[in-house]
């Protein structure tokens, strides 16, 4: 602990260097106004060294947790339905190839509890992509559905179709987790992390009919595209006659 | 590591301490777990990071952003992102935000380039910016100040500072950091296409049966369409097949059924391979119906230099390149033609131990037969492809050989779709060009371009590369959509649509990002603001730009989030909102525009580019920017003064400001700012509005907005330039009811594949009388003399012509000749290895935004340098040892890592560039493509050792 208050202490002080006046925006010093010019162009971002040479620099060793899977303590969600950072060694599990995925011989839900692993969740196992083809009419469609647009304003034409399986899109695990090295980060992160469930932060929420609330960003007939938005006529930059 | 250690209770006091040293904890607990019940607002955005271009979901409380998930309506992710994704809910609030401006100063108060830094108020940084960049222009002209861009630029923040500089300034200086990573794909679009940005649709993937990425590590690099291209592996694992060619083994090789390890700069030999294989031993498989209709042959030369700096330049006459480094230079002139490269160039008339003078650069190409074509092919046979081409020492000769012929073999199935995909690799090439058009020409000779699940598809880096870098131009030789700062029909377009006189607009153009720096180290440039990137860290040979920012007699104004490498070399930085912080769009590799709104107001008295930009306008009048000659060219020419006569028929005075003409006209007034109005109700809107911060403006009053809708009015006015020919792009309002729209849209209607008149309607109304099935309609580059290999023939009728001289190809696309050629610098018994630079999954660029998120941090710290371990063994190096990476230009210390997620073969070592304690750009050449002027990250020579 002594070694915190220590490091607390300097980053504290970095941090008012750093960030000079930081909340009194409105107390800005005016053109007259003089402000001894503190800040060092070390003192400033991630690299405190020297910038023109390189003898005393070093990159910040990587120190990942050692501890075997099954044995090592969960690490909490960075917010709710955060993807779960990896706590345990991951030495002799990567690469991820076809017919060899470690991560999923523990963490498939049927194996996981008597792994002590977390199994993937729900989200895991629901496809959202439509099946894409190309129709008899040489069109694009999505769900055996000729489409104008991949996008559209309503949610209708989405697809989620949850299956017992993992999804091939999520086959790539360390593509969202990775393991974490047990290294001081270099700058505090102020972003507070707040829950709307009691198990926000260390359980996947995103299932049932969660997966697709909130999506109608623009509510009700309001947010359908209408052919007075497409015709555009209000705007006087619209088109090159102009 | 115990459970108690990671479990820091948080309070406000303790909250410094606990991320500071807090191990792989967010330190939220139980405690905030109960508390929060709702309360949260979701809304769509695109991710801030690379080209892929996901939707995000987004939600904000009290303010802040508290989660993000992948949006499952988005058709790009559908509800999945990457690492970095996700943590764009974290991005923006790293301590260290910069939230005043800051100006190096004396004890006094007044600038001093030598000095610390101190906070100044908004209207002392502007004044100080207009002092500073009001002398450069005086002194140097147009060419004296100069922008760094950004392929991450809103496409509002891209037209705005594009507006400024090109309409206000007359100067042509501004260039993206986009340069470094696709004017190799664009260059070789316009060559081959006529017109930028590819052909197909990310659906080409869930169409496709072949995916091969050529120098992509499309895994870590575009994660989402990796993610894509797994299921639909996974999907059919026997008739889907991955073939991955890369200098390196990566994460790409891991799920890939062929992987192929080259020798650096040899994927042209292999792209050549490939297309001879289809010309001389499967000529049955050309579809010569699509080829004749469709299709011409050209050539251009092969001594076109390196991109490096010429003999004669200042800063080399000046001493300022040491003799070590001079040994690559000197290559900018003149080469020897070596054993390597002597058959590839013998059609050209070369052979091993020429000179080769290097006096032919530029863009010039001219049309020849298919039997010219055909003879500059010949060279590459299996086995000289296989013998220049294969990268591990220790695989055998046959077994690369077999698996050259089975990437041939599986182009060239009947019935078989390819996709073949490509970034950096391709891109960061001192042949990037040429290499770019050598992939249509296989796809093109098969007919299997521009149709689903068919085509060369080239991906961007960045989230906005295409969607400003490219299609507003923030380049130096371009004007939105496509058009042409050297084209004076163009420019005069523009200057209507701009309401700005006839001759405004500057038609002297060069100053590519490379030679901003360049300018910079001679004493050309001598204002340079930096917007949304990192160029003191992100370009190669960083020494000598770090010392000219410093040294020279300059001013630097960097704009950003946090204090990154380029902020701290600057003179004044500019606390700069970020993504979430401002409304507006972006546009991905697959011609997607998709937009956001504001979701926060920005940290301290942060303001975004876009007003940075307004405000700064407002300092300029026309007396002080149109009207006086200016000195252009590099001090040799004179750019006339716009006539007070003209101003006044314009309908201004000598004391207009740049603000009132080309920011707050009438038309911009004209986007009225409707709160009632769905797209803004409930959403901040910082320019447009003010905000409840009250930060003190530019001119030391409080900002209350402009009072009508900024952002639409600059996208709409853009966007106005798009429609109608090609590049059409939706409505504003549009895109904030859709998850972004593929251009051209037309009728409300996106475009799936360009140039297949099945889908797209500018080649259906093109092929209307031909009934052909397709045309390549851009019209860039379209009008071509005619000749052979050797150079341009005044007298030759081609069959395809029907007189001499210039021919018109109309709707027609371009396969070009181009050879194998080596690098300015290979290993040799100095510098006996490789290496190659790039990106890792869990950072984005320059590391300024993501080494600021613990979980990203934690997840990747430090830059690696990746080897083989014979290599760490024959260099006396240790697996987690720190070695020196060295080269002429630099060098830096990396740790050693011989069993990570990159797996070189012996020789070649990868060292990513994201960490600013491993400064790889100060060991990197910054030898370019000298077509696309994109630097080469991916090869030079170093030598390793203990450190």
């Amino acid at each position: 602990m002594k070694t915190m208050s220590k490091i607390t202490i300097g980053l504290v002080a970095a941090t008012l260097l750093i960030v000079g006046c930081g909340d009194s925006g409105k107390a800005a010093p005016t053109a007259n106004a003089k402000v001894a010019p503190t800040i060092t162009e070390a003192s400033l971002g991630l690299r405190k060294t020297d910038l023109y040479s390189e003898d005393t620099t070093v990159g910040d060793m990587t120190m990942y947790n050692k501890s075997a899977a099954g044995s090592s303590m969960k690490i909490k969600r960075a917010f709710q339905d955060a993807p779960p950072m990896i706590p345990h060694d991951v030495e002799g599990m990567l690469p991820i190839k076809i017919g060899n995925n470690a991560c999923i011989s523990c963490h498939a839900p049927e194996v996981a509890p008597s792994m002590n692993a977390l199994p993937y969740p729900e989200s895991h196992m629901t496809n959202f992509r439509a099946v894409t083809s190309i129709g008899q009419d040489g069109r694009i469609t999505k769900n055996g559905v000729s489409v104008d647009n991949t996008s559209t304003s309503t949610r209708d034409q989405m697809s989620v179709k949850k299956t017992s399986h993992l999804q091939g899109a999520r086959f790539n695990c360390n593509q969202c987790h990775a393991p974490q090295s047990e290294s001081k980060i270099l700058v505090e992160n102020n972003f507070e992390a707040t829950y709307t469930r009691e198990s926000g932060a260390t359980k996947s929420g995103w299932n049932g009919t969660a997966l697709t609330d909130q999506l109608d960003t623009i509510k009700g007939e309001a947010g359908k595209v209408t052919a007075a938005d497409i015709a555009n006529a209000n705007s006087a930059a619209g088109s090159l006659a102009h | 590591m115990s459970l108690s250690r990671r479990e820091f209770l948080k309070s406000s006091a303790a909250a410094s301490a606990a991320a500071a040293i807090g191990m792989s904890v967010p330190a939220e607990l139980e405690a905030a777990a109960n508390k929060a019940e709702g309360g949260w607002r979701w809304d769509k955005a695109a991710c801030r990071f690379c080209g892929t271009g996901c939707g995000i979901m987004m939600a904000t409380k009290n303010g802040k952003i508290v989660a993000v998930k992948g949006d499952p309506a988005a058709p790009v992710n559908r509800g999945l992102n990457c690492i970095k994704g996700y943590f764009n809910a974290k991005i923006m609030y790293g301590a260290d935000r910069l939230t005043q401006p800051l100006l190096r100063m004396d004890a006094n108060g007044k600038f001093d380039k030598k000095g610390k830094f101190a906070p100044v108020s908004w209207k002392v940084a502007f004044d100080v910016m207009e002092e500073k960049a009001k002398a450069a222009f005086n002194e140097k002209g147009p060419e004296g100040v100069a922008v760094f861009a950004s392929g991450q630029y809103t496409v509002m923040e891209g037209y705005a500072a594009q507006k400024m500089m090109k309409g206000g300034f007359r100067s042509n200086a501004i260039d993206p950091n986009a340069r470094h990573c696709m004017a190799s794909a664009v260059v070789g679009f316009y060559q081959t296409f006529g017109i930028d940005e590819p052909s197909g649709c990310y659906d080409d993937i869930e169409l496709t049966d072949t995916i091969v990425s050529w120098g992509s590590n499309m895994a870590e690099m575009h994660p989402i369409l990796w993610s894509r291209v797994t299921d639909r592996k996974l999907s059919d694992p026997e008739r889907v097949k991955v073939i991955n060619i890369s200098t390196y083994t990566h994460r790409t090789s891991d799920l890939a059924d062929s992987e192929i390890i080259f020798s650096p700069s040899t994927d042209l030999a292999m792209w050549n391979y490939i297309a001879r294989e289809i010309v001389f031993n499967h000529p049955e498989s050309i579809d010569w119906d699509f080829v004749n209709k469709h299709m011409v042959f050209a050539a251009a030369h092969p001594n076109i230099g390196y991109g490096m700096r010429k003999a004669g330049e200042k800063s080399i006459r000046e001493g300022k390149y040491t003799d070590a480094e001079m040994e690559i230079i000197k290559k900018e002139m003149k080469t020897i033609v070596s054993e390597k490269e002597a058959p590839a160039l013998a059609p050209y008339g070369y052979k091993a131990g020429d000179e080769m003078i290097h006096n032919k650069p530029g863009l010039k190409h001219w049309l020849i037969e298919f039997e010219e074509y055909k003879k500059s092919l010949a060279p590459y046979t299996l086995e000289y492809t296989a013998k220049i081409s294969k990268g591990d020492p220790d695989e055998s000769i046959e077994s690369f050989q077999a698996k050259l012929q089975n990437l041939a073999n599986l182009y060239i199935e009947k019935g078989r779709k390819v996709v073949s995909f490509w970034t950096m690799g391709m891109n960061q090439h001192t042949r990037g060009t040429w290499v770019n058009t050598l992939a249509y020409n296989v796809h093109f000779l098969l007919n299997k371009q521009a149709k689903p699940g068919d085509g060369a598809f080239s991906l961007t880096g960045q989230p906005s590369a295409c969607g400003t870098a490219r299609e507003v131009g923030t380049f130096t030789h371009r004007l939105p959509a496509d058009m042409m700062v050297k084209n004076p029909k163009h420019r005069a377009i523009v200057e209507k649509k701009w309401q700005v006189p006839a001759g405004t607009i500057n038609g002297q153009m060069g100053q590519h990002i490379m030679r901003i720096h360049r300018d910079l180290e001679d004493g050309h440039v001598k204002f340079a603001w930096i917007n949304v990137c990192n160029p003191y860290q992100n370009t190669a040979s960083a020494s000598h730009w770090l010392k000219a920012a410093r040294e020279m007699d300059n001013f630097i104004v960097c704009s950003d989030g946090y204090p990154g490498i380029s902020a701290k070399v600057s003179d004044l930085i500019l606390p700069t909102a970020m993504i979430y912080e401002k409304w507006g769009a972006y546009g991905n590799a697959e011609r997607r525009t998709q937009h956001w709104r504001q979701q926060v107001l920005p940290v301290g008295d942060s303001m975004s580019d876009t007003w940075q930009w307004i405000e700064f306008s407002k300092r300029f009048t026309i007396k002080d920017l149109w009207m006086k000659d200016v000195k252009v060219k590099w001090g040799k020419k004179d750019m006339k003064a716009i006539s007070a006569a003209a101003v006044k028929a314009a309908g201004y005075t000598p004391e207009t400001t740049m603000f009132e003409v080309l920011f707050a006209n009438d038309r911009a007034k004209s986007y009225k700012k409707d709160m009632n109005d769905p797209i803004n109700t409930g959403y901040d809107d910082t320019e447009s509005n003010g905000d409840s911060r009250g930060v003190m403006g530019s001119d030391g009053k409080e900002w209350a907005g402009y009072g009508f809708h900024i952002h639409k009015y600059l996208f709409e006015e853009y966007a106005a330039f798009t429609r109608g020919h090609g590049h059409d792009l939706a409505p504003f309002d549009v895109y904030h009811k859709v998850r972004g729209l593929k251009w051209p849209v037309v009728d409300g209607k996106e475009t799936q594949w360009r140039f297949n008149a099945k889908y797209d309607p500018y080649a259906a109304k093109a092929t209307k009388e031909t009934g052909n099935s397709h045309a390549f309609y851009g019209g860039f580059l379209k009008v071509r003399p005619q000749g052979n290999l050797n150079g341009i023939k005044k007298d030759l009728k081609l069959s395809y012509a029907d007189k001499p001289g210039k021919h018109y190809l109309k709707n027609k696309a371009k396969i070009f000749a181009r050879p194998y050629m080596d690098p300015p610098e290979m290993p040799d018994a100095e510098y006996p290895t490789w290496l190659s630079t790039g990106r890792v999954l869990e950072h984005w660029h320059s590391g300024t935004m993501t080494m600021r998120v613990p979980e990203l941090y934690r997840a990747v710290p430090e830059a690696l340098c990746y080897m083989h371990p014979k290599d760490a063994e024959k260099f006396d190096v240790k697996q987690g040892g720190l070695c020196w990476v060295e080269s002429r230009r630099g060098k830096v210390k990396a740790r050693v890592e011989t069993r990570g997620r990159n797996r070189p073969s012996r020789g070649l070592v990868f060292v990513p560039w994201f960490d600013e304690k491993v400064f790889i750009n100060k060991v990197c050449l910054d030898a370019t493509c000298p077509l696309s002027k994109q630097t080469d990250f991916k090869k030079c020579a170093v030598k390793i050792y203990k450190a």
